[in-house]
């Protein structure tokens, strides 16, 4: 069934930050503010590759107003920071390597007077060559931008022998796709404020999507014991990804610090653009072959990804890519290789999907072209080589097992859009313009539908420590608390969280209060990251429920009287179970219960046991349909309608689920068709919201249905799975089929360059004539 | 009355600017080119008016002039001498009460992040002052300088059209 508020019924419930949201109450970390604080701006290089010979910061620190100007001196622990690999220095010493290093850091009493004094700040710079293609960062001769030289990371998986595959297959597709340098584009840029504490501890109030991992990377720096560091991380005004690293973070603290006072930092766009992650831009070459009916017997696949000047999470982005190219089908032989390279453009990292969008997109064009060279319907053409239940992972591990990807083929093939497309190929080009647009249309707008397969691993896979916990607690003014270390990025983590208490105890959403985001008082959780959340607060709230319901009743039956086993939880207190007349309200059970009343959770996000980092143990699997039209007098392509099939178990908030699909189509919509950060020389070319073009309401006019596949085997005991990151990833491969649909044009490169789209007038002519 | 002295700039450098704020009246001695988003988020700690661009392209900072849409990153204080300003945080009236595209918006899942929502809001209530009961090429039209990232904007075109039928409704046209 189609999930609509309508068909959701009761379980559409008002998100509980949501009130906050529309009518501006809520404060963002950004907007806080407080008496007597200063603001902090950061100096960023002038050049993507330049040997720093100078600092000089003497006039800028003498500017009245100025209260501190730091560089790399003033840094008491680690100059360096990174969460996997720490490599990006917090201030640069002797080398820039990005456009978005920073230099050095002002406070001052006004933003005014803060920019005047980084324009005081003198750098002596002896620019270097600029590395600003992989190819170039690895020919022999390129200078080291890392001791270690060039390459973060390589990967690869074989299985058989593909050379001698390829001499067997009937037909071999070889195709070279390149995708853009996307950028997340929060509304909300990086910012925060940072407060000295009188008892000497440090707090920030700062967006990330792992509060405690920030608090670790600061103490770092800083060089205090975590303890010190007190790290508020909700709301956040949008991420993906984004902000999942450090940012302004280690300026805000340090010039915290320096000073003694509050300290607010706050991005522009420009700044945000420069200095900030992207999608890594991928180079995919894929070589695969099949034999006469059909079968997969060579892939070959090979991956250059531009990382940039540092690693964050670069090296785990190539490895769920070089799973992901491998994806939901079968093959007799493998051969996978990729390597992540150091670049000086700019930074790329970790952003939803995470390397899957880039491989799909690759993967997904593969089979279109192996299956128009086959004579085989592209949809039939992937169930021929698509895994089944009981079927291995990609690299043949073991995985929890759904038949999710045939789920969603059979919901797909059966949907209103692709039954249309079988009537529009059967009606033919030209009165299928016609007859889908009603009046008849001009013959320069063609209409095409396209389909993809996803198969997305969630959590961050073997070998990475990927905690998880939860805590339930009844307070001392009878609310039960809800204690996750997870971050509310719009994501719905509140709805998640009041949903699942609601649905697991019976308890009335007033009977709730959530508590996220503040290091001070979550277990550590693991990240809001990789899709993970949701599943993780569901596995932690099983391990919790007995528990928790049992030491509520048992006191609750100790102050009434009454038998535990007659007793139910229910909203505003305790009842009893068969006629639900309440017994006790929650707060008078906090305060007469002679012991605090909770319970926790710590576990590990479950794993394959393949030793192999990264690989994966859950997946979530789609299926999108697409309909286009393009404009071949302007090349312009335009998204009518969607479909999205999904199965990822149960629908845990039925508003935030069509929300993170339809969401996250909008993004695949804009990695497609519209989306790229420019680089020349190492320089952004699109250094905000006018250049860097994102979809507006008028890109997104098209229907989106969203179909989730609830149903999991029997007996599985891992529930709902990610649908985060999902719905980001497959529209990008069925808007290209589509394209081929409507034009017979393949493309290759995203995004979609018009130009190759648009016909010259005689052979529209030739169209409207018939000739 | 709101009386501010702004403690940045030398005082030559300031006029009086006279304005309604959330209907009330407000006198502020600003620089005359002093941003109306810096006034309003730094100056009044009215925050609910976000940032995003800077350059007028994302529609976060999206404020009431006399009842249309302004970027309040592109306005200076000298354009609004005698004029009418309204912010989220005064389009519905009262602290408590809510405007129906804010009803809207929360049942219908018209947001996620909320970052962008108090602009998108603004936009759209606007629209609906002037159109009560708008086309969708209206609505596009309306919300096409209200750059959402988390939606995809489907849950905003509901919201917009739930938010006529709530006004038909409450006109009992509906």
């Amino acid at each position: 069934m189609i999930l609509t508020r309508e068909t959701a019924g009761g379980r559409w419930r008002i998100r509980p930050d949501g009130p906050g949201k529309v009518t501006g109450r809520l404060k963002y970390l950004t907007d806080l503010a407080l008496p007597g604080m200063l603001h902090g701006v950061v100096l960023r290089s002038a050049h993507p590759h330049a040997r720093i010979r100078a600092i000089r910061t003497e006039r800028a620190a003498a500017l009245p107003g100025v209260r501190a100007v730091l560089t790399h001196r003033d840094v008491p622990g680690l100059n360096a920071f990174g969460i996997s690999r720490q490599d990006q220095p917090v201030f640069c010493s002797d080398r820039v390597r990005y456009v978005g290093d920073a230099v050095a850091a002002v406070a001052a009493d006004t933003p005014e007077i803060a920019e005047r004094a980084l324009g005081l700040i003198e750098v002596d710079y002896e620019p270097l060559p600029v590395l600003d293609t992989p190819e170039k960062a690895l020919s022999p001769d390129a200078p080291k931008l890392h001791p270690h030289g060039n390459v973060l990371h390589r990967s690869e998986y074989r299985r058989g022998d593909v050379d001698a595959a390829f001499a067997e297959c009937v037909h071999v597709v070889e195709e070279t796709y390149v995708t853009p340098r996307q950028m997340h584009t929060y509304l909300e840029t990086e910012g925060g404020l940072f407060v000295p504490e009188p008892d000497g501890r440090l707090t920030v109030y700062a967006p990330t999507q792992h509060g405690l991992l920030d608090r670790l990377q600061l103490a770092r720096i800083l060089g205090v014991p975590e303890e010190a560091i007190r790290v508020v991380s909700s709301p956040i005004g949008g991420s993906f990804g984004g902000k999942d690293e450090l940012n302004i973070q280690p300026y805000g603290a340090l010039l915290a610090r320096a000073t003694g006072r509050p300290v607010k930092i706050h991005h522009s766009r420009r700044e945000s653009v420069r200095a900030g992650l992207k999608r890594h831009p991928m180079r995919i070459t894929m070589k695969t072959g099949i034999d006469a009916s059909g079968r997969l017997l060579a892939h070959r696949v090979r991956i250059v990804a531009d990382t940039g000047p540092y690693a964050t999470l670069g090296a785990e982005v190539l490895n769920f890519a070089t799973e992901h190219v491998i994806g939901p089908y079968r093959y007799a032989n493998l051969d996978v290789e990729g390597v992540s390279v150091y670049t000086n453009n700019g930074m790329s990292g970790e952003f939803r999907g995470f390397g899957g969008n880039q491989a799909i997109f690759a993967l997904e064009g593969q089979m279109d072209r192996l299956a128009e060279l086959a004579g085989i319907d592209p949809w039939e053409f992937r169930l021929i080589n698509l895994r089944r239940m009981g079927d291995p992972g990609p690299f043949g591990q073991q995985i929890a097992q759904t038949d999710g990807a045939y789920q969603v083929w059979v919901k797909l093939k059966e949907s209103p859009l692709w039954r249309e497309r079988d009537s529009l190929k059967r009606a033919g080009e030209a009165s299928a313009s016609a007859q889908s647009g009603g009046a008849a249309r001009p013959p320069w707008i063609r209409t095409g539908i396209g389909a993809a397969m996803v198969m997305h691993g969630f959590g961050l896979g073997y070998g990475i420590p990927d905690p998880a916990a939860g805590r339930l607690r009844l307070a001392e003014d009878g609310r039960i608390e809800a204690i996750f270390g997870y971050e509310e990025f719009g994501q719905g983590l509140f709805a998640a969280i009041e949903a699942l208490m609601i649905d697991t105890f019976g308890i009335g959403p007033d009977d709730l209060r959530i508590v996220v985001g503040d290091t001070d008082r979550v277990p550590d959780s693991g990240s809001s990251t990789a899709s993970r959340t949701t599943a993780m607060i569901w596995q932690a709230l099983r391990r919790m429920e007995q528990p928790f319901r049992r030491k509520l009743l048992e006191a609750a039956a100790r102050l009434t009287g009454r038998a535990a086993g007659g007793l139910t939880l229910a909203p505003g207190g305790v009842a009893d179970a068969e006629s639900g007349v309440l017994l006790i309200r929650y707060a008078d059970l906090a305060a007469k219960a002679e012991e605090t009343i909770g319970a926790q959770a710590h576990f590990h996000f479950p794993t394959t046991d393949l030793e192999r980092i990264g690989a994966h143990f859950l997946y979530s699997y789609a299926a999108v349909a697409v309909k286009v039209e393009v404009n071949l007098l302007t090349g312009r392509v335009r998204v009518l309608d969607q479909y999205h099939a999904v199965a990822a178990g149960p629908v845990v908030n039925p508003m935030g689920y069509v929300g993170q699909i339809e969401g996250g189509s909008g993004m695949a919509l804009g990695f497609a068709l519209l989306e790229d950060a420019v680089m020349e020389n190492g320089h952004y070319l699109t250094g905000n919201l006018d250049t860097y073009l994102i979809p507006t309401i008028a890109d997104s006019r098209g229907t989106v249905a969203v179909e989730p596949v609830e149903e999991l085997p029997e007996g599985d005991p891992y529930g709902p799975r990610g649908i985060g990151e999902i719905g980001s990833v497959g529209l990008a491969p069925a808007i290209a089929e589509a394209i081929h649909e409507a034009t017979g044009v393949r493309v290759s490169r995203l995004p979609v360059d018009p130009a190759l789209l648009i016909r010259r007038p005689e052979d529209l002519w030739k169209a409207v004539d018939g000739r | 009355m709101i009386e501010r002295t702004n403690p940045l700039p030398a005082a030559a450098d300031a006029a009086v600017i006279s304005f309604t704020l959330n209907g009330e009246p407000v006198r502020l001695a600003v620089p005359p080119a002093r941003r109306l988003i810096d006034v309003l988020r730094h100056d009044l700690l009215l925050t609910g008016t976000k940032i995003g661009c800077e350059i007028g392209r994302c529609g976060a900072c999206m404020v009431l002039v006399d009842g249309r849409p302004v970027n309040a990153c592109l306005t200076m204080m000298y354009q609004l001498e005698g004029r009418r300003v309204t912010t989220i945080e005064g389009l519905a009236g009262g602290a408590e009460a809510l405007h129906a595209v804010q009803r809207a918006f929360l049942e219908e899942g018209g947001f996620q992040c909320g970052y962008c929502t108090p602009g998108m809001i603004v936009s759209a209530a606007a629209l609906l002052a002037e159109r009560p009961d708008p086309t969708d090429d209206e609505i596009v039209e309306a919300l096409s300088g209200n750059l959402c990232r988390c939606t995809g904007y489907g849950g905003i075109l509901r919201a917009v059209r739930r938010a006529v039928a709530i006004g038909r409704e409450a006109d009992g046209t509906g």
